[in-house]
């Protein structure tokens, strides 16, 4: 049983690391910001939102091809010009929720990523059925 | 409600199909309970041997029958099918309807059930004894899996006790629209078709490989629990691990596809994101392959056999997990690629926790009797490390779950929230701000530890302490391997100029990890491939991590520009796009990027673009084109997917997609609000003066009856013009022609009009121009001119000359026939200096049945009306009857000049240096598992 011994050691030290690397992984773990919340915390964090439709959504890539703004309205109805340097994506208009990862810089939310969650398929042909008919 | 009598509804497929997925399910039970009692009681009961293989061919057919139901439906386009309707569409080509049929979660499911029942069939033949406790297990995955399927509603009117979702369901009962009042109402509706990003041969390839991947692992648990319910622990090691590296391999090849999906066709721009779908495909695979490491201890030393059962268990709950991830639609928010929930979420969790409880009851229940070798394990042994391995690949697992499974933890604060009766969305976590630095991260130090353990372990003998003497050898020759990958790495250093010295050290390990195996194939193994299946393997991973290092680290984006943002100091961020115009060249790192043009054929625009390279002296070292493309909807209404293109050196790819267009080429609405808000003004252009309008200036070129344009699809019977307008723009040189155009067809008019991107303009034709083609001949006061080939006359201050005759004349209005004697007189107008403007009028005169006709001929760029009344054969010479248009003051054109230009694009260029490397070597990694699997399956020796 020596051996096994070895093992268990060896296998104890590891889960040991395992653990601590696991505190450090959840140390990664982020929450979902507020505009208010990334003004205060001064870092990059996930903004999570609704697209704010009767806003500008503004890309003119003869302009700027990597200057792409539109307005978000946070989870406390608080809305912010939000900049993503990139192309605008492909059905942005038909998006919902939104989330923003970036930091404030100044008035505006400058994001690095962007996600958007379009309503599915089905829904959205629903209410086409119903509009045609 | 009033019943309604629907016209032309196929309603026996449906019925078919879903009583195919009932059967299916009761059989799948009966199946596994015929199968578990034989595996209990003796082997004397033959009968319920012969009643699980029994139902389980049924449960098969059954379940293949209700696939070619479904199939069939979407093949005929039964759109009164939901199924159907959602996913295929009339101009769907055939190739496609596979990707249709898996592009939702039942296909998708019952593409999983199509491979457990392929497996299983095998094994129900070639497992012999162990057939019963295995396919008990089978049985009783595929039973939970058409649950999925079953539709049933244990509540009348109630969608709260539902199991399943059944495919066969007809769309009138899956929505409320006022459009089923309508009995006729199939004749209103028509498929929505295949999301166009699925419209590509990789996902008719990519699913069935992975779900075949997902199925295969189930093959190794349910020898696992076999091993259990039989209370026999040891035999099963033998006959599983041929399965465990068929899984192994084909599950890997499954993640590869659609990784090499993702880089060749999506605009991800890379291979690998660390989604939480790709990550919870990853992580089976890497419990798998810790398992199948234990496997070959306990196959060779009879340790590890616990390990390798738990190992297993593992592999098929993280699939079931997956599963759950994908399928219940807790990743909505934090995967691109999730699938929409179907409200399945409990009997997914039930699935997991079924499965889960089952095995821990059965391995702990039986935990003492699993037989543990009393010696120990040599430090110096092969099998000793291996299971260290092991252990760092489940960590590897571990890790990649925690982080994955956040938006679970989330759903389980809600439910604990629920329970105290508190709203605890304050303790909700997101995924990492930067999931790729996150992940990288951790799994960097295993893939150290990998390349270093795969590189020695292998001169390390499974049961066996080295002596001094082997041990001094070998160590001579680790040194020596050593040695060899730190040259490596120095070169790979110079290549890729990374710095920071834990790249080193992970470039070392992977080059070592290389390098030990190729010694270990060549000088011990001689070469003999068949031998070769771990060597190959852990030579690959060393390759793939390499090419990882290489084509991640060094990924760089050509089109990238350092921007700092006005105002916001320090806070620099990368440009990725570049604007293209189109004839413009571009001078971005070192290439020169040119947008030669675009052509569109049926619903695809693909775009050419010419990358050139030179040396100091300006002699081109390097030219090439790639054709990245824009998939448009089926309406045209959108744009719809923009694919890549890359080109391929052995040493780096360059990968080009489009990540924008301007917004009236991508959509519609925005091409019409853009049309509206054009300021078109009316101008009469002539072809003897030049008419301005604000900085432009136009004249006439010239015009033709029948023209191209690219919108423009003639039809018989259309009266076409196309005149050329030159325009002008008042500080600049050059002239640019367009060539607006107007049809005529049946009485309705089509205007097509021409871009000028460089002057900003859009030019069309008023279909005014059609005013003097309608004249009626008594309006006109004709002038007859008698004049001879090559006499000149003037004319409403035109000089006209007759050129010549055309004994075989072509006019719209004229057909010939039999006996015709039909000439043309070639009247040509001409202006003076500047304009120098010419054209040719040619009227026809005609003899038919000894009756003299006349056709008439018309310039609507002059005004001028002509007809040939007479031939003088005596004087040679002709009567010609000459008229202008009344009022006539030049071509009606409209011209906006607020246009904005639209031939851009916007490009995304990234280079990859040593992509090959990764492809290789996972290539490698893969093949050498499916060669281990190939080898042991010659060696098994079951009675069938």
């Amino acid at each position: 049983m020596k051996g096994m011994k070895k093992i268990y050691i060896i296998a104890g030290v590891l889960i040991l690391a395992g653990i601590g690397l696991l505190i450090s992984a959840a140390g990664d773990m982020s929450t979902y910001s507020t505009f208010r919340q990334a003004i205060q915390s001064g870092s990059k964090v996930k903004v999570v939102g609704q697209l704010a439709k009767d806003r500008e959504i503004y890309y003119n890539p003869t302009e700027d091809a990597n200057y792409f703004s539109f307005y978000v309205t946070d989870q406390e109805g608080d809305v912010r010009k939000v900049i993503l340097r990139g192309a605008k994506p492909q059905d942005f208009e038909l998006s919902e929720q939104i989330v923003v990862t970036g930091e404030m810089a100044g008035e505006e939310f400058l994001a690095s990523e962007l996600l958007m969650k379009c309503p599915s398929k089905y829904k959205d042909e629903e209410v086409f059925l119903q509009k045609e008919s | 409600m009033q019943e309604i009598n629907y016209f032309g509804e196929h309603l026996w497929p449906g019925r078919l199909g879903h009583l195919s997925i009932i059967i299916s399910f009761v059989f799948a039970i009966l199946s596994a309970f015929a199968y578990a009692r034989y595996t209990r009681g003796s082997s004397i009961e033959r009968n319920w041997l012969k009643l699980g293989r029994l139902s389980f061919l049924v449960h098969g057919g059954s379940t293949i029958l209700g696939i070619v139901t479904l199939f069939y439906i979407m093949l005929s386009r039964y759109y009164e099918y939901q199924y159907a309707w959602a996913h295929v569409s009339d101009d769907l080509p055939f190739a496609y309807i596979f990707s249709a049929f898996w592009e939702d979660q039942p296909g998708s499911f019952l593409l999983w059930s199509f491979w457990h029942i392929v497996l299983g069939c095998i094994l129900l033949r070639k497992a012999g004894e162990w057939e019963a406790p295995v396919l008990t297990v089978i049985a009783l995955l595929q039973a939970f899996i058409m649950s999925m399927l079953l539709g049933l509603y244990l509540l009348p009117d109630s969608d709260a006790f539902k199991i399943g979702y059944n495919p066969f369901m007809l769309l009138r009962d899956t929505m409320d629209a006022p459009l089923f009042a309508n009995a006729d109402y199939l004749q209103l509706i028509t498929g929505k078709g295949l999301n166009p990003l699925l419209q590509n041969y990789w996902n008719t390839i990519h699913p069935p490989t992975l779900f075949l991947g997902f199925a295969s692992v189930s093959v190794p648990f349910a020898y696992a629990m076999a091993g259990l319910m039989k209370r026999d622990y040891t035999t099963w090691i033998k006959p599983v691990l041929p399965w465990a590296m068929f899984s192994g391999s084909i599950l890997g090849i499954g993640i590869l596809m659609g990784s090499a999906w993702a880089y060749e066709a999506l605009s991800f721009g890379g291979y690998w994101a660390w989604d939480p779908v790709e990550n919870m495909s990853l992580v089976p695979w890497i419990v798998l392959v810790a398992g199948i490491h234990t496997n070959l201890i306990a196959r060779h030393s009879g340790h590890s056999i616990r390990s390798t059962m738990v190992f297993y268990a593992l592999a098929l709950l993280m699939i079931l997990f997956s599963t759950f991830l994908t399928r219940s639609g807790v990743l909505q928010d934090s995967s691109v690629h999730a699938f929409t929930e179907l409200g399945l979420e409990w009997q997914l969790v039930l699935f997991i926790l079924f499965f889960t409880i089952w095995f821990c009851w059965t391995y702990f229940r039986r935990y003492r009797s699993i037989p543990v070798k009393a010696e120990e394990e040599p430090t110096s042994s092969r099998e000793f490390w291996m299971f260290i391995g092991s252990l760092v690949l489940l960590f590897s697992a571990l890790l990649i779950t925690f982080t994955t499974s956040i938006p679970v933890y989330n759903k389980l604060t809600d439910g604990l929230g629920w329970i105290i009766g508190s709203d605890l969305s304050g303790w909700h976590r997101s995924m990492p701000v930067d999931p790729v630095t996150h992940y990288n991260r951790y799994q960097f130090w295993i893939a150290v530890f990998i390349g270093l353990l795969s590189g020695f372990s292998i001169f390390l003998r499974y049961g066996r302490t080295l002596e001094v003497g082997a041990l001094k050898r070998m160590l001579i020759r680790l040194s020596i391997q050593f040695g060899m990958a730190s040259g490596m790495t120095i070169l790979t250093w110079w290549w890729l100029d990374y710095s920071g010295w834990a790249f080193h050290i992970l470039v070392l390990a992977s080059w070592f990890g290389v390098i030990a195996n190729l010694d270990y194939f060549f000088f011990f193994l001689r070469g003999r491939a068949k031998q070769a299946a771990s060597t190959l393997s852990h030579a690959g991973f060393g390759i793939m991590i390499i090419g990882i290092i290489a084509s991640g680290l060094k990924k760089q984006h050509i089109s990238e520009n350092r921007f700092a943002m006005e105002g916001l100091l320090g806070k620099e961020m990368i440009d990725r796009n570049v604007l293209l115009f189109k004839d413009a060249p571009l001078y971005i790192k070192g290439y020169e990027v040119t947008y030669v043009g675009d052509t569109l054929v049926g619903h695809t625009r693909t775009y050419e673009i010419e990358y050139v390279q030179r040396d100091s002296s300006g002699t081109v070292t390097d030219a090439f084109t790639v054709h990245p493309n824009i998939l448009f909807d089926k309406d045209f209404k959108k744009q719809a997917a923009s694919n890549p293109s890359t080109k391929r050196y052995l040493t780096r790819d360059v990968f080009s997609h489009i990540a924008g267009l301007p917004n009236e080429q991508a959509d519609v609405e925005s091409a019409k609000v853009k049309e509206d808000s054009l300021r078109y003004q009316e101008i009469r252009a002539r072809v003897d003066s030049t008419v301005y309008l604000g900085t432009l200036s136009a004249t006439v070129m010239g015009w033709v009856d029948s023209a191209a344009h690219p919108d423009y699809e003639p039809e018989p019977g259309d009266q076409v013009i196309s005149a050329q307008i030159g325009l002008r723009d008042e500080d600049r040189d050059t002239m640019i022609i367009c060539s607006p155009l107007i049809v005529l067809r049946d009485n309705l008019v089509y205007s097509y009009p021409a871009k000028v991107d460089r002057l900003g303009a859009k030019v069309r034709l008023n279909d005014a121009v059609f005013s003097g083609y309608l004249i009626q001949d008594d309006s006109l006061f004709y002038r007859p001119v008698e004049l001879g080939p090559g006499e000149s006359f003037d004319f409403a201050g035109y000089r006209m000359t007759l050129g010549g005759f055309d004994k075989s004349p072509e006019h719209r209005h004229f057909t010939p026939e039999e006996g015709d004697i039909a000439v043309a007189a070639d009247l040509i107008i001409t202006t003076g200096a500047p304009f120098a403007y010419s054209e040719t009028l040619s009227p026809i005169f005609l003899i038919r049945k000894n009756q003299p006709y006349n056709i008439k001929s018309y310039s609507p760029a002059t005004g001028i009306h002509a007809r040939f009344v007479k031939l003088n054969p005596d004087t040679g010479k002709v009567t010609l009857w000459v008229s202008s248009q009344p009022g006539f003051d030049g071509l009606p054109v409209e011209i906006a000049d607020n246009f904005a230009r639209e031939d851009y694009i916007v490009l995304e260029t990234i280079l990859f240096p040593g992509i090959n490397l990764f492809w290789l070597g996972a290539f490698l990694l893969m093949v050498g598992l499916g060669l281990g699997a190939w080898n042991r399956r010659m060696k098994m020796t079951i009675p069938g």
